[in-house]
């Protein structure tokens, strides 16, 4: 006997746009999430408190490493400034 | 006027998928996503009877501040199962220092004469002024990626 349920179907994207800046580490921390956990509606509620308390876990990691990135890029630009001459443009990646 | 589009798989790419013509192997290059212009500044009507890129015509954004035609090209993940579905996966795509308002997005295939493989409505319109544009792809499981075959 052959079963033929099924079909096939295309998912929901989401949407991100931020004017005048990119994004920010725990905005960027908050995509990967979306992509590494998914936490099921019907899972049960304590399977889904432990991976709730996981996500926020995670989270706390990206963002930290993700900030690290992005100062240790700021280094990368900031010796790229001075080599090419232009040390002024430093005090621009200060936040 | 304006522009109507509905999620969906186009109907000629579930027959291309039966004639083995798209492959999403990680590592291929031939994926692409174009986006529509605004909702009001648009005037075809898009789902699952487009079928080809060159649908779009004048109702996709044209090269401007952060967006060039004919779209960017996706990271596809190579497809593998979740349970009994086998699912298909990008990797989230950006459009960098950018201006522009957008409803919409069509997945294309260059490798197969640019057909079509899922049309993407926003939800509505979507803006972003002299910053970053994101599309970020549903997570890889069964009910939820981006194209499933269940």
């Amino acid at each position: 006997m052959m079963s033929t349920a099924g079909g096939m179907e295309v998912g929901i994207v989401k949407v991100g746009a931020v004017s005048n800046r990119g994004f920010t580490p725990e905005e960027i921390a908050e995509q990967a999430l979306d992509q590494i956990i998914s936490i099921g509606n019907n899972s049960h509620p304590v399977i889904q408190a432990q991976a709730e308390a996981f996500r926020t876990e995670i989270g706390s990691v990206l963002v930290a490493y993700l900030k690290q990135a992005v100062a240790s890029h700021n280094t990368t630009l900031t010796n790229r400034f001075r080599d090419a001459g232009h040390p002024e443009l430093v005090k621009l990646l200060e936040v | 006027m304006a522009i109507t589009i509905n999620t969906a798989m186009p109907t000629s790419f579930k027959v291309e998928l039966l004639k083995g013509l798209h492959d999403f192997t990680a590592g291929s290059t031939r994926f692409k996503m174009a986006l529509f212009v605004a909702t009001a500044s648009g005037s075809g009507t898009y789902g699952a009877a487009t079928t080809n890129y060159s649908d779009m015509g004048a109702d996709e954004l044209t090269t401007a501040t952060g967006y060039t035609r004919p779209g960017q090209l996706l990271t596809s993940v190579t497809p593998t199962a979740d349970g009994t579905t086998a699912i298909l996966d990008f990797t989230n795509e950006t459009w960098g220092s950018s201006t522009f308002t957008t409803c919409g997005g069509l997945i294309y295939d260059t490798g197969n004469s640019d057909s079509a493989c899922a049309v993407l409505s926003f939800g509505g319109d979507q803006a972003v002024s002299s910053g970053d544009f994101q599309i970020q792809f549903p997570a890889a499981a069964a009910a939820t990626a981006i194209i499933r075959i269940a």
